[in-house]
């Protein structure tokens, strides 16, 4: 019975794939966020190349301040006489890292408390999404605020996990939705039938069924995390040890260069900017795979 | 009636969450590692007025009298004094709560009405000219970076042209001055209002435009519009009185869902404006490390928060006659 | 000359897998006061003709061939203002699905005085309601019902409501498309009769298109039987009712069950509609007609002419 679960699967996510090949803005989006990978992954290239590229700690022995883009440094160096270009890699992998990291967590906790709360129903399922909608009102860049008021700086790991912890309740929706319908299905009933364990029902036969869902669903969902991890720096509480676009951007306004460095100022929010709207594309695009009324070839137009 | 029980139920529910979270940032400040008498109290203070102060935080006693004396606090308006400025807390908050609600409002209103204006416009005009450039104008607005965007419209429009003033929200020329009037002053915050209210409109109009636009699509293949055009209703007729009514609803749920993003969003503007409200002094408390003033920042926000909530759902309630009758 | 005179139209959608024709030269006529019942399985093309009727088929389909005649002029040639004018006032529609055909968010009373203002712009707002109190009256919703929306309505009242807003401009034909499909067996019967009474009262001619024939045989002084997009028999409808000719007729009357009469069994119809984007060359029913002959499938059939204005196309009997 399970292989037959699996097959039909196969079969969605390649019918899937072709649906998200011809959307315009699923295309673009894919283009985009590839070639942010790429800037992630060139990011080890500058610092091995010569160490005086490293974005935090690299000097350049000739440079001590901000100057314009040259042939040594395509974008110029900031106030300390570092590598802008080096750091804007180093920035492309750390938005990965975190919107990844982010995605992941709270799917993990979405999945588990959704599933939880569809199975359980009643008192528990009440008070989760209770827990959810609590959750879900609040702000979660002056949450972060107002805990390293009491934490102190807090690690970027740290931020991660705060994030991914206001992300779950969206996650959890769709979850329980799923396993509320699942609920029904026979092969449910016959498992109980059978004697398994609540346990057993919920990891062995629930969760195969709904985990590709919401990966599906969030996995382009992580822009809000890299924008708070973005704000957060740039407001001057991210990670110190970190060198993130925000980060960037908080140098810039802090030392007073904003007016007088657009090659500074201007590439760390356009990569915020274009990652974002890279995510946004995919999203929309995952979106008409997921809910077939919104395909194009459907409609008779 | 079924207007005002929902109300009701409503606030009720808006005050539970509030307490919750009353109750975890007490947790937070006094059981949080470190010295919470430290968090509480200013280090700069004297002995003696410390304290009093201690006892009267009720520092001193067990975690259970504490949260009692907390509340009781809270209730009659102790928030205690600001490190920084040395003044209650209370009244800090109380002077910029005004300024939040004017720009956070304003620019949520002005952003919605022309959101869902444009939307309409552009799914009338579905796959023409006007349709692309509204909706690539609205995906790429709505992406942007919104301190850098903040960051830029300075440098533009501040520092490069000299067309607004760089920072806060007031000129001090004419607020000094014992003879300009009501409408002087009014103006004079207006012009300082021009830039971050531009910025938190580019970034958040986007969204509605976005909403809007499929809304009406939707709607416009319902049965309803079927009949309108068939009872000899000329098409703008239809859109306008028909379609848009029921269309706008969906946008009004979307402006209560991301009501969270907005304060974040205020917050930022605030802060890289200098505009003196409740957003930025959060975010300049707990840069220095003041703590009295950084709770109570918090949850008057919160608080500003829910009832914006309360607010988008009465509003909800009120427009769909389905969820009034 | 009759009030509508349908001649010879075909209607296609453009659709991404193709051109579907999903209407091929149909022709009847209704005469004032007249009733006309079009029956047929879903997709045969009945509620298309009903759209194409009033003007309102969907931007991707279009009348490819024929001419509708309504009080003596081409509707196909008629200008867009020409046609709103027309709208309601003398050709109303009332739509598959009464559910949804009132706007949730209007009063239904001011949605019926809608179409009364427009068709009549030197009306004061308070004489075309009070004229919408008088047709609530006629349909039977108590008049104070008039300011409710339409979520508070019962799916019956909802369906009398749309029935009042058909009649409110008094129009000389009324097409009425499946209007009791989804309503329970005594309020569909209730409803029906006052249909009758009202069309009686005001002499509308009614288009009344259903997939169940013996509604229709209850009500219509003519039945047209369409399959695949043709119409396949037309005749009054105690001749096609009592005698029917085409194979496809035959077959409809014996797939339902009824109460009185001699027990039968029921007959279900084997296989599939024909593909509509790429119809057979021959009668278009053939595959599945029980009475079929080798030349159906390539030769398209011919009228056949029982007499008093019964006919049937098919190359049998």
């Amino acid at each position: 019975m399970r292989a037959r679960e699996k097959y039909p699967l196969l079969n969605s996510f390649l019918e899937g794939w072709s649906i998200f090949r011809q959307n315009l803005l699923g295309r673009i989006g894919l283009v985009l966020l590839i070639m942010f990978a790429l800037m992630a992954i060139c990011s080890y290239i500058p610092p091995w190349i010569n160490p005086m590229y490293n974005p935090m700690t690299g000097v350049d022995p000739l440079i001590t301040s901000c100057t314009p883009p040259s042939w040594a440094h395509w974008l110029g160096t900031d106030f300390m006489g570092r590598d802008i270009l080096s750091q804007l890699l180093a920035g492309a992998r750390v938005a990965f890292m975190v919107g990844i990291s982010a995605a992941v967590m709270s799917i993990v906790l979405g999945v588990a408390i959704g599933m939880t709360a569809g199975y359980m129903g009643r008192f528990v399922d009440t008070l989760l999404m209770r827990l959810a909608d609590m959750i879900m009102v609040m702000p979660t860049l002056l949450v972060v605020l107002i805990l390293s008021a009491v934490f102190g700086q807090l690690n970027i790991w740290t931020i991660v996990l705060i994030i991914a912890l206001f992300r779950w309740p969206g996650v959890s929706r769709i979850i329980r939705g799923q396993t509320l319908s699942l609920k029904q299905r026979p092969f449910i009933e016959a498992a109980k039938v059978a004697g398994a364990s609540h346990f057993r029902i919920i990891f062995q036969h629930i969760m195969p069924n709904v985990l590709p869902l919401a990966f599906l669903f969030m996995t382009f969902r992580v822009t809000s995390a890299i924008i708070t991890e973005a704000a957060l720096a740039f407001l001057g509480f991210g990670d110190p040890g970190t060198v993130s676009w925000g980060m960037m951007l908080q140098w810039v306004w802090k030392t007073g260069h904003m007016f007088k460095a657009p090659y500074w100022l201007l590439p760390p929010g356009i990569c915020i900017s274009l990652i974002t709207l890279s995510f946004y594309m995919l999203g929309r695009a995952m979106d008409e795979v997921l809910d077939p009324r919104l395909r194009k070839e459907d409609q008779t137009d | 009636m079924e207007l005002r029980k929902f109300i009701f139920r409503r606030l009720v529910q808006i005050v539970i969450i509030f307490f919750v979270i009353l109750t975890v940032l007490f947790l937070l400040f006094r059981l949080a590692p470190g010295d919470p008498v430290s968090r509480m109290v200013d280090p700069d203070m004297t002995p003696e007025d410390a304290h009093r102060l201690v006892v009267q935080l009720g520092l001193d006693k067990p975690l259970g009298v504490q949260y009692l004396i907390y509340l009781k606090n809270f209730v009659t308006g102790h928030f205690g004094f600001s490190f920084h400025y040395g003044e209650p807390v209370v009244h800090i908050i109380w002077n910029r709560l005004p300024n939040t609600i004017l720009l956070f409002t304003t620019s949520i209103i002005l952003s919605a009405l022309v959101g869902v204006f444009l939307g309409k416009i552009a799914s009338w005009h579905k796959g023409k000219k006007t349709d692309s450039v509204m909706t690539i104008g609205a995906l790429v607005t709505h992406t942007l970076f919104l301190p850098w965007l903040a960051l830029i419209m300075i440098w533009v429009f501040a520092y490069k042209f000299s067309w607004f003033p760089i920072n806060g929200m007031i000129s001090e020329e004419v607020w000094l001055d014992p003879d300009s009037g009501l409408i002087a002053k009014s103006l004079d915050v207006m012009y300082h209002m021009v830039l971050p209210l531009s910025t938190l409109f580019l970034i958040h109009f986007g969204a509605y435009l976005l909403i809007m636009r499929s809304s009406m699509l939707e709607t416009l293949k319902e049965d309803y519009i079927l009949t309108a055009r068939a009872k000899g209703l000329e098409e703008r007729t239809i859109r306008d009185r028909h379609a848009a009514p029921n269309a706008a609803l969906p946008v009004v749920t979307s402006v209560g869902l991301s009501l969270a993003f907005s304060i974040n969003g205020g917050a930022l503007t605030e802060t890289v404006f200098t505009w003196p409200g409740i957003g930025r002094e959060l975010v300049f408390s707990v840069s220095q490390n003041d703590y009295p003033l950084a709770q109570a920042s918090f949850l008057l926000i919160a608080a500003v928060v829910l009832v914006s909530n309360l607010v988008v759902d009465v509003l909800y309630a009120y427009l769909d006659p389905r969820i009034r009758y | 000359m009759a009030l509508l005179e349908v001649e010879n139209i075909s209607i296609g959608y453009n659709t991404r897998k193709g051109y579907l024709k999903a209407v091929e030269g149909v022709s009847f006529e209704l005469e004032e006061g007249q009733s006309l019942g079009l029956v047929g399985e879903s997709g045969c093309g009945k509620t298309t003709i009903g759209m194409a009727l009033m003007g309102l088929l969907p931007p991707n389909g279009s009348v490819r061939d024929g001419r509708i005649l309504f009080e003596g002029n081409d509707t196909l040639k008629m200008s867009m203002d020409e046609i709103r004018r027309i709208r309601w006032r003398k050709m109303a529609m009332i739509f598959q699905a009464a559910m949804n055909a009132l706007n949730p968010v209007q009063r239904v009373g001011n949605q019926i005085a809608e179409a009364i203002l427009v068709h009549n712009p030197d009306l004061e707002k308070e004489a075309a309601l009070s004229q919408v109190e008088e047709l609530f009256d006629l349909v039977g919703i108590p008049r104070e019902r008039l300011t409710d929306f339409p979520h508070q309505y019962s799916g019956g009242m909802k369906q009398r409501a749309v029935i009042a807003m058909a009649l409110a401009c008094h129009p000389k034909v009324i097409i009425a498309d499946e209007p009791t499909t989804a309503l329970d067996v005594i309020v569909q019967d209730q409803i029906l009769e006052e249909v009758r009474d009202l069309q009686k009262e005001f002499n509308i001619g009614i288009i009344f298109i259903s997939h169940d024939i013996s509604i229709v045989a209850d009500m219509c002084h003519d039945i047209g039987v369409m399959y695949a997009g043709q119409l396949v028999e037309f005749g009054p409808w105690q001749a096609v009712f009592e005698s029917p000719a085409h194979p496809y007729t035959k077959a409809l009357l014996s797939s339902f069950p009824t109460l009185t009469g001699k027990k039968s069994d029921l007959v279900p119809i084997p296989g599939e509609t024909p593909n509509l984007i790429r119809p057979p060359a021959g009668c278009r029913f053939c595959e599945r007609c029980p009475e079929a002959k080798a030349s159906c499938e390539k030769t398209p059939p011919e009228w056949v002419d029982m007499g008093s204005g019964h006919k049937a196309l098919c190359s049998g009997d």
